[in-house]
């Protein structure tokens, strides 16, 4: 305690009305010679170097945010909108050249185009209303009072518009305006507008790709590259945005996704999710038509998962193809939670029925015969587990249980309690059929000799796999998948979406991950419908037999001649026969 | 406010109110206001040229503030100092309140009703620990501070609160109490082995701690520091909210001309992500001079801190400007993907009520502490009146 203060300051307060604190001392304009050797003041003393510290990481926060700040308005500093007296040689440094990206028979899918845009040198003006009104005589739409401003400036370049037509130069051209200039710009097009959207994703206002393979170029170092060439077909791709669409107004969802992959190569030759937008000028578009359902959204994807979980359990040798599990009645597990069928036989299933008819029951069952572990590592060396690793920056990252339980294995075993993106879903089901060897999903072309491929399967679980799903579109839930001379195989999904809390009945996601030619695939594909409605020719059923299957077969009918795949049988159009080699 | 409270004799004497006219930094105010009305011109432009239905409700909880303001900096600092243990008391009740509330199967309440607005209890607790801590190390000497015994109770004193504010959970705010105190631990001049042993055991921790969490845990963990993990939300949003950044260029695309904010492509454009609107719309320039303006009433809060012949008052002060430094970074870092998305609102911008009062009662007591920066407190005053 301070002692000397306190009493001074008592006689002091003790003059006053002593109902403040007789102890404490108000002193707005001057400090006493007493202070200054008081603890209070070596307190505040101390307390100042340590401010100076505070001050210090004040300022690399500031100068952290402040430079980043700089660093993203860098990019748009430099393009033409900015320039105000720079030299101009400047003008057109600002946005890249972009290498034109085609497709994998050479089609040009994406180009940077010259376009002109109007300058004027302020200093050359001689009179500045002549050249108002004159380019407004051939530029009607410009502002005439944005005009009139933007020349009056004192000095340096201004741009007037941008993008002009060769009609619109020809005729600013003519009007010989001193002062009235032209600079070349590059400016991406993308000729087939809205098709293949989310695989070429768009660029910034600079020309620098900001998402899909625009992003891949910038950040994979291609920019130098002549062309790119991506995987995706550009005639599979029509077909499957068409048949899609068609898909998504007939069932009235709210999205469409299909995906079309190699199954050797892991290619993907064509890829959509609708609704999507046209990369010329993608935020005309809706955010959520800007947003990749395909490679981006992750989703509960139902019974088609079951086909992970036979594969599983028949390539560890623990269940054989004539194993039977009883699906008599509701599987009951922990919490009061039971797991019911959906297409209830009531009885004993082997394990082809079990797939055929989609058995949650015997799918759960089977799945614990194998193990938690087990089922959980034979998904994670399909992919199935975590963000794919592909080009475009547009990549989802599953979403697992937070607790891997026994009972996370059983929903997972038909596809509840898991999300993954469409897009794995493909690659796990191409590796499924094409003889157990693992598919990494690709969006560039890949030329050359196949990369080494690991083996995540034996041949014959692939073999078997192939037979079930044969049998599913033969006589099980997917006959309206198949296609006279393309045999398809595959499973259906029927997910109920999650919503609030629990799931609802109302509220589908459909989906059919299939594959073609039976015998030996050479394509894998899934397509997945959004809330789709039952119609008048569906009999109001909403399930994915009678919407995804009956797309499958769509698609498939017209994309496997343009793949070059010969039909099964001794049927053959003679100008297949011309037209097409199988490769 | 009777004479006999304020009126003093000579040397040692109180403020009248008029002195306190004369004291009041209308500088500050002013500062306030342009940053405000920044926030109310976004607010306009949000609302495609609307007042409504923010800007209107943005400019009347500033006025509210502005009073708030006035009537906390011209309250002697002295009364503060001895209700700061009171109002702390009080925060933690409402907060144990909310808990309960929320338990019991009401929902979970984490705002009290004012009627004008709604108050969230953990935002209070930011301005009552900040005064109750200040008060606390205003007793010590610089020696008894870095005594163990002594460093004890203010560690209980930002440990509650933040464990429960925890379990609502609300992992940012709890993280931001820390900092605040830990901050406090610092200026009051804790000695720097403390420091550096919590650094060192901090840094020992985390392997140790790693490996003893769940699998869930974990992944809670790397979700938290990878947004894009989040597929639909978080990753997507930062990277549109950088186009809308660099889209703006030096000059911006001018008031309510922002392609991307108009087009409805932001989220949450008029809360958490405004800055980005403002970068696009009033360009490099534009975010540039609301960081200058916050930077100056940064300074001045510093300058009060450095000129304070008071510890509590100095704490206070100080406290209340690494409050603020908090919400500025924390909101830009986090706009332009530096730091995962967490609710922290552009301060005195971005739309809100809680943010704005927690805001204006932390820059009252801030004014309040410049008022009275001359006055010397003793260490334990015995009684107060």
């Amino acid at each position: 305690m301070a002692m000397g203060i306190t009493s001074k300051n008592h006689d002091k307060a003790s003059r006053g009305i002593p109902r403040l604190g007789y102890d404490m001392v108000a002193r707005p304009d001057f400090r006493t010679e007493a202070s200054a050797d008081l603890p209070e003041t070596r307190t505040l003393a101390r307390g100042r170097k340590r401010i100076g510290l505070a001050i210090a990481l004040f300022s690399v926060g500031f100068a952290v945010i402040g430079g980043k700040l700089l660093m993203l308005g860098a990019g748009s500093l430099t393009a033409p909108t900015q320039v105000a007296s720079a030299p101009r040689p400047m003008v057109t440094e600002g946005r890249v050249t972009r290498p034109n990206v085609v497709d994998r028979n050479g089609e040009v899918m994406a180009i940077d185009i010259m376009t002109a845009s109007l300058y004027a040198d302020i200093k050359d003006i001689q009179n500045r209303e002549e050249a108002v009104q004159a380019l407004r005589r051939v530029l009607p739409h410009l502002n005439e009072k944005t005009l009139r401003r933007r020349l009056s400036k004192a000095g340096g370049n201004v741009r007037l518009m941008r993008e002009l037509t060769p009609r619109q130069e020809y005729a600013v051209h003519n009007l010989g305006l001193p002062g009235i200039n032209f600079e070349k710009e590059f400016k991406r097009v993308y000729p087939n507008g809205t098709m293949a959207g989310h695989v070429l994703g768009y660029v910034n206002a600079n020309n620098e790709g900001v998402a899909g393979i625009e992003y891949h170029i910038d950040h994979g170092d291609l920019l130098a590259q002549e062309q790119v060439a991506v995987s995706v077909d550009m005639r599979v791709q029509h077909v499957l945005r068409d048949e899609l669409a068609q898909a998504m107004s007939t069932f009235s969802a709210k999205a469409a996704v299909g995906v079309v992959m190699d199954v050797t190569t892991g290619e993907v030759i064509g890829m959509s999710s609708l609704p999507d937008f046209d990369p010329n000028d993608p935020m005309a578009s809706e955010d959520n038509a800007r947003f990749s359902r395909a490679t981006l959204g992750v989703y509960e994807m139902g019974s088609t998962f079951k086909a992970f979980s036979v594969a599983a359990s028949l390539d560890s040798g623990l269940v054989q193809l004539g194993d039977r599990f009883d699906a008599r009645k509701p599987l009951k597990v922990a919490g009061g939670f039971s797991i019911r069928d959906f297409h209830a036989q009531k009885r004993e299933l082997s394990v082809s029925e079990v797939f055929m008819h989609s058995s949650n029951i015997g799918t759960a069952k089977m799945v614990m015969e194998l193990g938690r572990d087990r089922h959980r590592s034979f998904l994670s060396s399909l992919g199935l587990l975590e963000r794919p690793d592909i080009e475009l920056p547009e990549r989802g990252k599953p979403l697992l249980p937070a607790r891997w339980t026994d009972l996370s294995t059983m929903t997972i075993s038909y596809g509840h309690g898991i999300s993954v993106t469409p897009l794995q879903m493909t690659a796990a089901g191409a590796a499924i059929v094409n003889g157990g060897f693992k598919v990494s999903p690709t969006f560039v072309r890949q030329d050359g000799d196949l990369k080494e491929r690991k083996r995540v399967m034996s041949a014959q679980t692939s073999k078997s796999m192939r037979k079930l799903m044969r049998l599913v579109v033969a006589e099980g839930t997917g006959r309206r998948a198949d296609v006279a001379g393309y045999p398809v195989i595959g499973k259906t999904g029927t997910a109920e979406k999650a919503v609030g809390g629990g799931y609802s009945r109302k509220a589908l996601l459909t989906s059919f991950l299939s594959a073609f030619p039976a015998d030996n695939p050479r394509y894998a594909m899934l397509v997945m419908l959004d809330e789709p409605q039952g119609t008048k020719a569906t009999y109001n059923f909403a399930t994915a037999g009678w919407n995804a299957a009956p797309l499958t077969g769509r698609i498939v009918r017209r994309i496997a001649p343009m793949l070059g795949l010969k039909p099964e049988g001794n049927w053959q159009s003679p100008l297949q026969s011309v037209s097409y080699t199988q490769r | 406010m009777s004479d006999g409270f304020f009126g003093g004799p000579g040397g040692g004497r109180d403020l009248r109110i008029k002195e306190k006219f004369f004291e009041f930094n209308w500088g500050l105010l002013l500062l306030l206001i342009a940053i405000a009305s920044m926030g109310f011109a976004m607010l306009y432009s949000v609302a495609d040229g609307n007042w409504d239905p923010w800007a209107t409700r943005q400019i009347i909880r500033f006025c509210m503030g502005v009073v708030i303001l006035f009537v906390v900096a011209f309250v002697d600092v002295r009364v503060w100092m001895s209700l700061a243990y009171p109002a702390y008391a009080v925060s933690l009740l409402l907060l144990v309140g909310v808990e309960l509330i929320g338990f019991k199967g009401m929902g979970a309440q984490r705002w009290i009703n004012l009627g004008f607005m709604q108050l969230q209890p953990s935002e209070l607790m930011k301005i009552t620990l900040i005064l109750a801590l200040a008060r606390y190390f205003h007793a010590l000497t610089s020696e008894q501070v870095s005594r163990i015994r002594f460093v004890i109770p203010p560690l209980i004193m930002i440990g509650v609160p933040m464990a429960l504010v925890l379990k609502q959970p609300d992992l940012g705010t709890a993280l931001l109490l820390a900092v605040v105190g830990i901050s406090l631990f610092f200026l009051a001049g804790l000695a720097w082995r403390y420091f550096i042993v919590a650094g060192i055991a901090v840094m020992g921790a985390i392997p140790v701690i790693w490996s003893r969490l769940h699998d869930y845990q974990k992944q809670r963990v790397l979700t938290f520091m990878d947004p894009e993990s989040d597929p639909l939300g978080a990753g997507y949003h930062i990277l549109q909210s950088k186009i809308a950044l660099g889209s703006g260029g030096l000059f911006g695309k001018g008031f309510m001309q922002g392609t991307q904010a108009h087009l409805n492509f932001l989220p949450e454009k008029h809360t958490d992500f405004i800055f980005t609107m403002l970068a696009e719309e009033l360009g490099l320039v534009g975010a540039m001079t609301l960081m200058v303006l916050y930077l100056m009433v940064l300074l001045f809060g510093i300058t009060v801190g450095l000129q304070t012949r008071n510890q509590f008052g100095r704490l206070v002060a100080l406290g209340v400007v690494v409050n603020f430094f908090l919400y500025i970074f924390i909101n830009i870092a986090m706009v332009m993907g530096l730091l995962p998305v967490v609710g922290v609102p552009l301060p005195l911008v971005s739309y809100g009520g809680t943010a704005m009062l927690t805001l204006m009662l932390g820059f009252g007591l801030l004014m309040c502490v410049y008022i009275h920066r001359n006055m010397e407190i003793n260490r334990n005053p015995t009684s107060f009146w």
